[in-house]
């Protein structure tokens, strides 16, 4: 995708996900300065789905390059929040303007939505117009990767995740962002029981796998954690706060809880 | 009138065989329906004060204001189709950004009064449009100080900028009046509406000519001025509305201003008083009545 | 003449040659600023209990150059301060912008407006009074939150329109109440908006190199917003000063002569002739070559 603009970045940079501007591959060439429109604040999500409820979660920190922007920057956005029976929230991780930008957009949309129709959209209808949003932009992305949460008409935990130009699908758990590869498999391993096979079920292609079954609250809350405590000492993108968002057919809940800030 | 049935009053931009244009004419007798508005050009500013008819006891009192601010400076006050007087404070808004925006400097009220004036005037031209049904008065502070360049640093260079003279004096208040026609002079005083003919004849009584006049006299009297204006329709409830704009060292800093209302309330009893001879001062309670 | 209309009035091919289109369509596409010209350097700002202080040097560079001194903080009104970082010609261009929006603001603030301006002393100097027919008390129904997301929605806006305005900018002043509290006291109010349209805010910021050399010195004052409650304004404008003389020191695009805004409840006090105090440069005694060199 980055290939779209002639301008993008080489790989030869520092660590960072993507560079600021393309820079001379040697001394003797003058120096390029192109405008570049976007740029990487860093930064994970992840979001997990079970029976009754949603989990949505992201660290605060935003970053430039090697610099630390601010220690509180969420990423996390609780969609139509003046509708009490919302249950919608989005996040949001890559390139924090558009990102906010997006949930913006979204929440202009979910309200138009409550306004005509007279009623709070389904999580499913708000998952596609979320899709358009960004598919509406396909040659010139918003530069994240987004994950939306919800209860979908069943009460379930509904969570889809997209890529930037607005391919979507609906899943059990999904990490975004800078530590994406760091969680992901984690999130594999302990939600969906990727990889653990039943005691006894034999050997080679008899291994039989574990069933996954829905997670508790609170198991959830306690894998969420462990994985940005972890993703924390991986990456020096990601610390700070850890901002959570658990909707539950009660309502939308905030929590906070510090990560180091190193 | 004679010219009715003759046929030059039927479209703007044709004369009848004396000269006249009658639309412009008829526009004026509009504005002679209008509430008396007048501006006084004091020595350290200007007021301007309207007699805002009550049309209906289902507005709110002391909201929907009519004299509106052009840039900081200035204000504008109308007599005549309060649409058309809205039109005009927005085209003069339109003119005055402008001249900001070409010189970073606010335009001055001359300035203003020139384009207005032409603006006004192109509306007597055209067989498509009609003249403006307002009579409207400018007045504003222009400033006496130089203002800051973009990018100036501190007090600036100090010298250069502006060409300016030492020791000259530069700006000071200023009061225009352009009517349907274009036609804009300006003014000591100036008075339009219904009541204008009594509101005059007060207004040169203050010989403002010589420049006296402070700006809170000013306001006692234009605030007297509009309660005389307005004995010939003693009938109708009317609402007083005044603003003022004053030097820079002044009450508002170089700035358009709405009268304060303590001062406003005071003019108002002053004003009452005056009418009512030098008897009693025992009508306060209908004269709250009328000020809602 | 003959029968060819679109021929009329025009000079004949078969006298003058056949007319030359080329110059009439650009033969390239349109383009926008791809490099800002001449810059200014650092913007720092820190919160403290009741308000916030900021400061940014009057150097304009022309790269390298030293080329003139610039208006490095605006105010906006007696709630928001703006201090500039990046092209100073687009900060110029902003100036102008906010200050047509400041007056179109102020049209509307009618009533009442009459008391505030008549409360407020009038043995103001010279200057002081000049600087007041621009944008004291316009505009007071936009509190410094709302001039930060007006101003991150248009430099937003225009990258997308791949035409950026070259800034990094910080908003500093008071924030309005929030709607479910309208009685609420203004808080502090303290964010910054880039080229990009990338908005933050935190108890400091620093821009440019700010950044690198003054933002880790500001963390060590105002590490959280707990922080921020705990600290008075002399110790914030020490902290912002002693910041200034180590950019000084260290940050070769920049100027001993800074301007510094300080906003609480009481309005904006601005300062555009600030000097670097008390400098010492024996640390750059020891130093040779890269400071790696002993002798």
């Amino acid at each position: 995708m980055a290939a779209i603009f002639t301008g993008a970045p080489p790989n030869s940079g520092p660590g960072y996900s993507f560079t600021q501007t393309p820079a001379p591959t040697s001394a003797s060439e003058p120096r390029q300065h192109a405008f570049y429109p976007y740029t990487d604040n860093g930064g994970s999500t992840l979001g997990i789905s079970s029976s009754t409820f949603t989990i949505l979660a992201g660290d605060t920190r935003s970053t430039s390059g090697y610099n630390i922007n601010t220690r509180y920057a969420p990423k996390l956005f609780h969609i139509d929040s003046a509708d009490p029976s919302s249950r919608l929230v989005l996040s949001v991780v890559g390139f924090a303007a558009d990102g906010e930008a997006l949930a913006e957009r979204l929440d202009t949309v979910v309200k138009m939505y409550r306004y005509q129709h007279g009623k709070t959209i389904s999580v499913g209808a708000a998952a596609q117009r979320l899709s358009h949003v960004l598919y509406g932009k396909r040659f010139f992305p918003y530069y994240v990767h987004a994950i939306l949460g919800g209860l979908d008409e069943e009460g379930k935990g509904a969570l889809y995740s997209y890529d930037p130009v607005g391919s979507y699908e609906r899943e059990q758990c999904r990490a975004a962002g800078a530590a994406a590869s760091l969680i992901m498999p984690f999130l594999d391993n302990q939600v969906n029981y990727k990889n653990q096979y039943m005691a006894g079920s034999g050997v080679g292609h008899e291994l039989q796998q574990r069933d996954p079954r829905p997670l508790e609250r609170k198991e959830v809350e306690e894998l969420v954690r462990d994985a940005f405590t972890s993703a924390v000492e991986r990456h020096i993108e990601v610390g700070d706060g850890l901002q959570m968002m658990v909707i539950t057919k009660e309502g939308v809940e905030e929590v906070y809880r510090e990560l180091k800030k190193d | 009138m004679t010219s009715i049935g003759t046929g030059y009053d039927l479209s703007n931009s044709v004369f009848s065989p004396d000269g006249r244009n009658f639309q412009v004419e008829y526009a004026m007798k509009a504005v002679e329906n209008g509430g008396t508005a007048i501006g006084i050009r004091c020595k350290d500013g200007v007021v301007l004060a309207l007699e805002k008819l009550v049309t209906s006891k289902l507005l709110k009192p002391g909201a929907n204001k009519r004299i509106s601010t052009v840039d900081r400076n200035m204000g504008v006050v109308s007599a005549g189709l309060t649409p058309d007087g809205r039109h005009f404070v927005s085209r003069a808004r339109d003119e005055a950004a402008q001249w900001r925006s070409l010189y970073k400097a606010p335009i001055p009220t001359a300035a203003l009064a020139n384009r207005m004036g032409s603006y006004v005037q192109a509306y007597t031209l055209y067989s498509s449009v009609r003249p403006f049904g307002v009579t409207a008065i400018i007045g504003g502070w222009d400033s006496e100080v130089e203002v800051p360049v973009d990018g100036q640093v501190g007090a600036g260079p100090a010298v250069g900028a502006g060409g300016k003279k030492e020791g000259e004096k530069h700006g000071g208040p200023y009061l225009y009046m352009i009517e349907p026609s274009g036609l804009y002079w300006g003014y000591y005083g100036a008075a339009t509406g219904k009541g204008r003919q009594a509101a005059k004849s007060e207004l040169e009584k203050l010989d403002l000519a010589a420049g006296n006049l402070t700006l809170e006299e000013g306001v006692k009297e234009a605030a007297r001025i509009i309660y005389v204006a307005h004995e010939d329709s003693k009938d109708k409830e009317f609402e007083l509305e005044m603003t003022w704009v004053s030097s820079l060292s002044g009450p508002t800093k170089g700035r358009h201003e709405e009268v304060p209302q303590k001062l406003r309330e005071e003019a108002e009893r002053l004003a009452k008083k005056s009418l009512e001879g030098d008897d009693d001062e025992d009508d306060k309670p209908e004269g709250e009545k009328m000020e809602e | 003449m003959n029968h060819l209309p679109q021929a009329w009035g025009r000079p004949r091919d078969d006298i003058y040659g056949a007319y030359n289109h080329a110059h009439l369509a650009p033969s390239h596409p349109t383009t926008h600023t791809q490099s800002p010209i001449v810059t200014g350097t650092s913007v720092i700002a820190l919160k403290f209990r009741g308000g916030v202080v900021i400061a940014a040097d009057n150097l304009a560079s022309y790269g390298s150059l030293a080329l003139h001194r610039r208006e490095a903080a605006e105010k906006f009104n007696d709630k928001a301060v703006l201090g500039f970082g990046g092209d100073v010609s687009d900060m110029q261009y902003l100036d102008r912008y906010l200050n047509a929006l400041a007056i179109r603001e102020n049209y509307s603030s009618g009533s009442g407006a009459g008391e505030k301006a008549s409360s407020t002393s009038t043995d103001a100097s010279e200057e002081e009074r000049a600087e007041s027919l621009d944008n004291e008390g316009a505009g007071t129904g936009m509190a410094a939150n709302n001039l930060h997301k007006y101003l991150q929605k248009l430099l937003y806006r225009r990258r997308s329109d791949f035409n950026p305005l070259w800034n990094h900018i910080l908003i500093a002043g008071l924030s309005s109440p929030p709607p479910n509290a309208p009685d609420a006291s203004p808080q502090p109010f303290l964010k910054s908006v880039d080229l990009l349209g990338t908005a933050f805010g935190a108890p400091s910021l620093a821009t440019g190199f700010g950044a690198h050399l003054a933002q880790p010195i500001l963390r060590r004052v105002v590490p959280d917003e707990e922080a921020v409650k705990k600290i008075d304004e002399a110790t914030a404008v020490e902290a912002i000063r002693e910041c200034m003389k180590v950019l000084w020191y260290r940050d070769a695009r920049s100027l001993d002569r800074y301007s510094l805004a300080v906003v609480t409840k009481e309005g904006v006090r601005l300062s555009e002739d600030e000097r670097v105090e008390g400098q010492s440069w024996e640390f750059a005694e020891g130093i040779r070559g890269y400071g790696t060199q002993v002798v």
